[in-house]
């Protein structure tokens, strides 16, 4: 397929300034949902195809198509660099990619049992299992779920400026989701392990203790206390901290976003943003974790991102287009959930560098607030800089102590004001918020975390 | 042949071919589109989309199991595999004995006007962009705006057949356009936003998109924070229709009552919200966004009678659902994709009018929030509600004083439909989807000051 794409871009007209990528995708999945002592469904997804753009004169043309033969191919080439052509004639702001970013090579997650071997059996028994434990717990568990889903993705990317690549990522997920109710009080408990990789990152999931240990949280917390309403210290849990980064300062430091002029965080490189302890990076080069890969959709070599180095913002995730826009090395973040989509700033592994407090120490300094843990979602308007986000329960922090279980709640930032309100950082670092972000109708295997933080002046709110 | 012709032999062969493996039951679930898209950015054209959005979804009943596969490549190996897939899970997947049958809708279905315009399909991508800028400059109410967005047209057809005589084909176009404006004054930002969708040019105002993005976002400049108290809040239409579709979507779905994570288990005639709300949700609606005259089963839908007055009228089934509540099927199997197993979703809603004016509304707030383009939507499947204030401002004396920021609202399912004290006269219908404003009595609202 490589040497086709490659015979297609010798193919087509260009000028020098001009540039083409072609992309073939191709991805398969399998995922199984058993709820409630039975299969919702059972299925596998195959996408795939060839996805092509061009900048032309400062405007994009994109197109994708299914058909993988040369012909196709290289008339959807010809196809798009006619639309950009057209697109240029009304465009005066200029665009371009430069040709010092070319990357040859190939990738692959490392996977040491590929799920595609263990039969269908076994993973209905893990599923069926996980459930089984949780609703047989408590007649109070009116759902039980457990999903299984793996996905296997090739990318072939070769464009004008000489890059070709190959890319193999291979992700494997199973999750739990119990919902505990009592007439019109209900209370959903979600968990999820894996990441990229094979069998091998969920094997140690125990199901019985898995399904378990859902239940009977979400038993606990239908007689859990009203969480409070106001603005108050928060305390973190990794997983909390771990979409509390991605939401506050990750989608505003997308350079799609900069160079669009909706980000705060415009023109703040080597301004001071948060407290003077705090370091964040992402990386999507750690081994096994859900936002990991090799290459981008652009094919771009990965390489670890630091956004903030000592409270001072560092770096902005890029694409070839912001990385040349803004004069910055791409590392490899423009990703493109599948064939039919164009490639985005995107997040991989983000995380909250660890500092040296144990929890105790931060729950004394907090003396009162809340500890909340485990994240559920979150989102961003970067234009304003005013994120939220919540969680699936937490404590109250009262006197210095951590009291009583409360239900969940959501949490309100602005961003230039809340990273210099980190008063306290954990001395553990975990990846424990595994999710899919989505932006502009894109969703993409990510991870996040840290330790446990201490943030100041949030605005909680919430209701039971 | 026509595309569309062509679709339904690729998926009769489906249904042949399954059959031929040993399937009890099978269903074929073929999307064939095209979108064109121009995106905009810095207040300038920076890419032109034109791409085909076609799949296929497979279902195969074994011996009460189901397998489901799908696929975007339409090759005959491809297709084929895809069937042999489907028809492997369902051999090797435990039996659903809740699974009665596939449907066999075989009746004639309506009309519903307004769903094509050739004028869409073909419209030349100059046209198109000459849209976009006209509605750009409407948004461009200062010269520093930093305006982006997204317009786009698109064609789909939309074949199920399925091996008990089921057999449906539709066509409909669409337009739809988004612009995002950002003012910036200092460290004040204002920023909002509007989308609108159609599926006729005749019903599509760009330059209303670009008029109201403009204004709102210089509403929103002046943001402050404000304390934390209890306080009434007025939903503008968009609101309403925010809140009250999501809380319908999971309170009155059928699935969700048989597993009894509903909002509103076991609730058919009981009250389950003020007396001043009622719904209804219309399938038929000519030339809606989400009309249809089949689901996703191929079953032709009921104009349904949602909630009365505040009392519950029904849920709303599909195929598997309706005899597990022991209802008939309404027709309302939707699917996220192709690839997904339909879910009983409502297509077009009708919030009622009420007798008050929404200018009287804001005018007898003595103090409140005023709510745009926003919704109070319940955390995941929970009832409880924690919504950050996006795009609101506050009231005082009939007056709005200014926008809000850095606030959450926190309430639930159950109280929001409870506190909704009153209803305007005047509905805002965005191709059928039709809400008044509402006034809820006070919630809890945390603040940042």
């Amino acid at each position: 397929m490589l040497d086709r794409l490659e015979q297609v871009i010798n193919k087509v007209t260009l000028n020098p300034k001009d540039f083409l990528d072609i992309r073939y995708s191709y991805s398969m999945g399998e995922s199984f949902t058993f709820r409630n002592d039975r299969f919702d469904s059972v299925s596998n997804q195959t996408i795939g195809g060839i996805a092509i753009r061009a900048l032309i004169d400062n405007a994009w043309g994109f197109t994708s198509i299914v058909e993988t033969d040369k012909e196709s191919i290289l008339n959807a080439a010809k196809k798009v660099i006619r639309i950009a052509k057209i697109g240029s004639k009304y465009t005066d702001q200029e665009r371009k990619i430069s040709d010092k970013w070319v990357f040859e090579g190939k990738g692959s997650t490392k996977v040491k049992i590929d799920p595609r071997d263990i039969d269908k059996e076994t993973k209905f028994e893990k599923v069926m299992r996980i459930e089984k434990a949780a609703r047989k717990y408590s007649d109070r568990i009116v759902e039980a779920s457990s999903m299984y889903q793996e996905s296997h993705n090739n990318e072939i990317i070769v464009n004008n400026l000489g890059t070709k690549v190959e890319n193999e990522t291979h992700v494997i997920r199973l999750m739990k989701n119990i919902v505990g109710r009592e007439g019109t009080k209900m209370q959903n408990v979600f968990d999820s392990i894996g990441g990229s990789g094979g069998w091998e990152l969920i094997e140690k999931w125990i199901p019985e203790d898995e399904g378990m240990k859902a239940a009977v949280q979400a038993e606990k917390l239908l007689s859990a206390r009203k969480p409070p309403s106001g603005k108050m210290n928060v305390i973190m849990d990794p997983s909390l901290t771990g979409v509390y980064i991605h939401e506050a300062l990750g989608h505003s430091v997308e350079a799609d976003n900069i160079i669009a002029k909706t980000s705060i965080l415009e023109g703040k490189i080597n301004e001071k943003i948060g407290n003077s302890q705090l370091n964040v990076y992402d990386d999507p080069t750690i081994p096994s974790l859900r936002g990991t890969y090799e290459y981008d959709s652009e094919g771009t070599k990965t390489k670890k991102r630091t956004i903030i180095e000592n409270g001072i913002l560092k770096g902005y995730f890029h694409t070839l287009e912001t990385a040349t826009a803004l004069d910055m090395e791409p590392k490899g973040s423009g990703r493109a959930m599948n064939f039919n989509v164009t490639p985005q700033a995107r997040m991989g592994n983000t995380y909250i560098d660890s500092g040296d407090m144990k929890l105790e120490e931060i729950v004394e300094i907090a003396k009162d607030g809340v500890y909340l843990k485990d994240s559920y979602s979150g989102y961003v308007v970067a234009a304003k800089g005013q994120f939220y986000f919540n969680c699936q329960y937490g404590y109250f922090i009262e006197k210095g102590e951590i009291t009583d279980m409360m239900g969940n709640v959501g949490m309100s930032g602005l961003t230039l004001e809340v990273l210099k309100n980190t008063f306290a950082i954990g001395d553990k670092w975990e990846p424990e918020f595994r999710g899919s972000c989505g932006k502009m109708g894109q969703w993409i295997p990510i991870s996040g975390g840290g330790p446990n933080l201490g943030v100041s002046d949030v605005v909680v709110g919430g209701n039971m | 042949m026509s595309s569309e012709i062509k679709h339904h032999e690729l998926a009769k062969h489906i249904i042949n071919y399954g059959m031929s493996l040993g399937a009890n039951q099978i269903e074929a679930y073929v999307v064939f589109g095209s979108v064109r898209s121009v995106q905009i950015e810095r207040g300038s054209i920076r890419r032109f989309t034109d791409k085909s959005n076609s799949g296929l979804g497979i279902r195969v009943i074994k011996d009460k199991s189901i397998g489901m596969a799908s696929t975007t490549i339409f090759t005959s190996d491809s297709v084929e595999k895809t069937v042999k897939d489907a028809y492997s899970l369902a051999k090797v997947s435990p039996p659903d004995e809740n699974f009665r049958s596939l449907p066999n809708d075989t009746r004639q279905t309506k009309t519903i006007s307004d769903k094509f315009d050739g004028n869409i399909a073909e419209m030349p991508v100059e046209d198109f962009t000459e849209i976009l800028l006209e509605a750009t400059q409407e948004a461009s109410i200062r010269d520093d705006a930093a305006i982006r967005g997204n317009f786009n047209v698109g064609y789909g057809e939309r074949v199920i057949i399925n091996s008990l005589g089921t057999e449906r084909a539709s066509n409909q176009t669409s337009i739809s356009g988004f612009l995002d404006v950002k003012l910036q004054d200092g460290d004040d930002v204002g920023n909002s936003y509007y989308y609108d969708a159609a599926t006729t040019l005749k019903n599509f105002d760009h330059i209303k998109i670009g008029k109201i993005a403009g204004e709102r976002a210089k509403m929103m400049l002046g943001s402050k924070k404000i304390t934390t108290s209890t306080l009434p809040i007025l939903l503008d239409p968009e609101s309403t229709y925010g809140t009250i579709a999501p809380i319908l979507a999971n309170g009155i779905n059928a699935f969700s009552v048989f597993n009894k994570t509903a909002f509103f288990v076991d609730k058919i005639g009981d009250k389950i919200a003020s007396d001043k709300l009622s719904v209804i949700d219309d399938p038929f609606y000519p030339g809606g966004t989400d009309s249809a005259s089949f689901d996703d089963e191929g079953v032709i839908p009921q104009k349904l009678s949602l909630v009365k007055e505040g009392i519950l009228q029904t849920y709303i089934t599909d195929s598997y659902t309706a005899p597990l509540v022991n209802l008939e099927n309404t027709g309302h199997a939707s699917r996220g994709s192709f690839a997904a197993r339909p879910s009983p979703a409502p297509y077009t809603l009708q919030i009622s009018s009420g007798k008050t004016s929404k200018d009287a509304m804001l005018e007898d707030m003595k103090e409140g929030i005023l709510l745009i383009s926003s919704s109070l939507n319940p955390i995941g499947r929970n009832p409880q509600i924690s919504a950050q204030i996006n795009q609101g401002f506050l009231v005082k004396d009939g007056e709005i004083i200014h926008p809000i920021k850095n606030a959450v609202i926190g309430s639930t399912v159950f109280d929001v439909c409870e506190k909704i004290n009153d209803v305007s006269i005047e509905t805002e219908n965005r191709s059928g989807h039709i809400a008044p404003w509402i006034e809820l009595l006070p919630l809890q609202v945390s603040g940042g000051k």
